[in-house]
């Protein structure tokens, strides 16, 4: 990694990485590693905003932590557990071993049976600062996200037997959300915002051939532009970037090298994923293959 | 004074605080962790590029799409602007009008032009017989005096509903998991033998809400309470989104608040005719389902939908739209304040097209009424 300057260093970064991103990104990640704070990510599904942190985590090569958040997630999954086997374990070896109980508890609560989950990991990582993607956090409950407040503003957990863990380097952290529930405020205050949105013509075009450098340019033109004349539509799923990818990589996986009926029929399910959606295009298919 | 113009600061540093201000001062939360954090992504260099300082401060300073587009039209606003044409930019269409956060205030009007605080307690209140009486009137009978009275009833009686529901809600509770912390802990003294078993309380599930109110001309004399009734219920579900909609749908949750609910009752409203126009419950509906269906009906919550459903819309979209509202939701709870009425069946076109989708219909005619709610809602 070269020192980092100007975004536009990040944009040719990306670029070899095969991740097309637009300026606004670009700087919005230009700051979350130069002032430090958490960025937020929001918008559809399916449009690059794992993937975002994927990159940033190689261009300044180091680990990339990932906490994938959904309803229920609770301390013991997201931040650390005691290894309860291991300490009864603990426990019977210690029986005969003329300690107080003072000394047993202590013992079997140090960092021997302690279990790290992926935001403590994040915080006590020694070598150099790590990311943490906090994944679709609409879907983890204000509980939590509340609890996320300390963390992104300290950078320090506090366990009962323990005591406070400091981070040894402050993590870059990037959330993601699909919105489909608002975040606290507070929450959105402490990030750095940007919202990804569906990508035009070009750029969708852009990041498949990226994506799959074999692609022939007739079927790439025809794919991108039905998932663009789809996106359109009221569909219960709208298609993300990466299912276009999805559907051309399996229609070139199949040998088509142009999208007609039967490739449309073969391999629909790789870009719309209700079949409600399925049967209304399917009776507008004929306005469909003649107009584009 | 805020200064509007990026030409009215004499410094770059002076010219990021300003904008700063007049970016809050069109409704961005823009704090001073913000502004400081503005000031030192200029000190990057981010400023050699208007695109990227603008970028920057988008990054920075808007947490919502919706924000981000007010930040496009106040950045050219504020940083573009030459004196000269200062004169015919000002009868321009400022950026306030389109945010939504103003047009909250700027809602309602409805049959009772009430001017006195509502904080007064409940002092004047005459007796049980009077009370219970009251309860059993129908909100549109009511006059003036009476229904300050109702009002202060409703008040109380909503504040024991509150409490009733959340003790309810503690004793509902059961032992949850097994706390193998607590329990292996306490096991220590007996050698790893776990005698005591600790558990992990159920947290009770806060039970979301979703309410729809129908302001519609018909309705003009239920609405007043039915807002209130609904601000109400909001200390009960801290999660409660709340609508008005009769030609058109409109969110009210960040104005339902009990000291701002009069300001949004006496304010009138450039949309007044909403209020006395017919009613496009479908339209309303879909237009619900489009723009926060995805956000809002995920994890089931109850939806609590209030109107006489007289619609003058498409019947058949308001079938089909409320479908939709209740596949995703728990409970589907439609109050019409008609039904109260002796012999009152549900005729209506909009009626009958939504009677399918119906969880729950009930009345909604008297205070009386609107508290029998409480089982529905605690039981949801």
């Amino acid at each position: 990694m070269e020192a980092l300057q100007h975004p536009d260093q990040l944009i040719r970064f990306l670029d070899e990485h095969k991740y097309v991103a637009d300026e606004e990104l670009v700087t919005s990640l230009f700051l979350l590693l130069k002032l430090h704070k958490p960025l937020l990510l929001e918008g559809p599904p399916g449009v690059g905003k794992t993937e975002a942190a994927l990159v940033l985590s190689q261009w300044l090569d180091t680990k990339l932590i990932r906490l994938q958040c959904y309803e229920g997630l609770d301390i013991n999954a997201a931040v650390y557990e005691w290894n309860y086997q291991k300490q009864l374990l603990g426990i019977r070896l210690q029986e005969n071993s003329g300690l107080s109980v003072e000394e047993k508890e202590h013992h079997i609560f140090s960092n021997e049976y302690l279990l790290k989950r992926p935001l403590l990991q994040a915080i006590t990582e020694t070598e150099k600062p790590p990311v943490l993607l906090i994944d679709e956090l609409d879907r983890s409950d204000e509980e939590f996200e509340a609890f996320l407040l300390e963390l992104l503003s300290a950078f320090q957990i506090t366990i009962p037997e323990l005591g406070t863990i400091k981070a040894v380097h402050k993590p870059y952290v990037i959330l993601t959300s699909n919105r489909t529930r608002e975040l606290s405020d507070a929450l959105k205050r402490r990030c750095l915002y940007h919202w990804i949105d569906y990508p035009g013509l070009e750029t969708e075009m852009q990041i498949v051939r990226k994506r799959l450098p074999g692609i022939e340019q007739q079927l790439l033109e025809q794919v991108v532009q039905y998932v663009q004349a789809f996106r359109q539509r009221k569909l219960a799923k709208t298609p993300g970037v990466s299912e276009t990818i999805d559907w051309a990589e399996s229609l070139m996986a199949l040998g088509y090298r142009e999208v007609n009926r039967q490739a449309m029929e073969q391999t629909l399910g790789s870009i719309l994923k209700s079949t409600e959606d399925i049967s209304l295009l399917k009776t507008e298919w004929e306005d469909l293959l003649t107009t584009t | 004074m805020i200064k509007q113009q990026a030409y009215q600061t004499s410094s770059l540093s002076e010219g990021i605080v300003a904008f700063a201000q007049f970016a809050r001062s069109h409704g961005l939360h823009v704090g001073i962790q913000e502004t400081q954090d503005a000031l030192q992504a200029a000190s990057l260099g981010l400023l050699d590029d208007r695109n990227l300082f603008r970028q920057s401060l988008k990054a920075l300073f808007c947490t919502s799409p919706e924000e981000r587009q007010v930040f496009e039209k106040l950045f050219v606003l504020f940083w573009d602007t030459n004196p000269t044409d200062l004169e015919e930019r000002k009868g321009k269409a400022t950026v306030q009008g389109s945010f939504n956060k103003k047009a909250n205030a700027s809602l309602v009007m409805l049959g009772m032009g009430k001017s006195d605080a509502p904080e007064e307690e409940a002092k004047n209140v005459s007796g049980a017989n009077q009370q219970e009486r009251l309860k059993k009137t129908d909100l549109s009978k009511l006059n003036e005096m009476e229904s300050e009275e109702l009002e202060a009833i409703a008040r109380k009686l909503c504040r024991q509903m509150a409490v009733r529901m959340r003790r309810r809600m503690k004793q509902h509770r059961r032992l949850g998991q097994l706390n193998l912390r607590r329990t292996i802990r306490r096991s220590i003294a007996f050698g790893g033998e776990p005698l005591d078993l600790y558990f992990r309380m159920q947290t009770p599930k806060k039970q979301r809400l979703i309410v729809m109110l129908d302001v519609s001309g018909s309705m003009d004399k239920y609405s007043y309470f039915l807002l209130r009734f609904i601000c109400a219920l909001r200390e009960n579900f801290r999660q409660l989104e709340a609508f008005v909609f009769s030609t058109s749908l409109k969110r009210i949750t960040k104005a339902l608040q009990p000291q701002r609910l009069d300001m949004v009752l006496q304010t009138l409203s450039e949309q007044a005719d909403n209020w006395s126009s017919g009613t496009r419950i479908g339209e309303c509906l879909q237009h619900f389902n489009d723009k926060y269906g995805k956000r809002m009906l995920n994890g089931s919550p109850v939806v609590l939908v209030l109107s006489d459903g007289l619609d003058t819309g498409d019947a058949a979209v308001l079938g089909a739209e409320l479908r939709r509202i209740q596949q995703r939701s728990k409970r589907l709870i439609w109050l019409n304040p008609l039904k109260g009425m002796q012999g009152y069946q549900p005729l209506a076109r909009g009626m009958q097209a939504a009677l399918p989708s119906i969880d729950d219909f009930r009345s909604a005619h008297n205070l009386e009424s609107l508290l029998e709610l409480e089982n529905l809602l605690a039981n949801a």
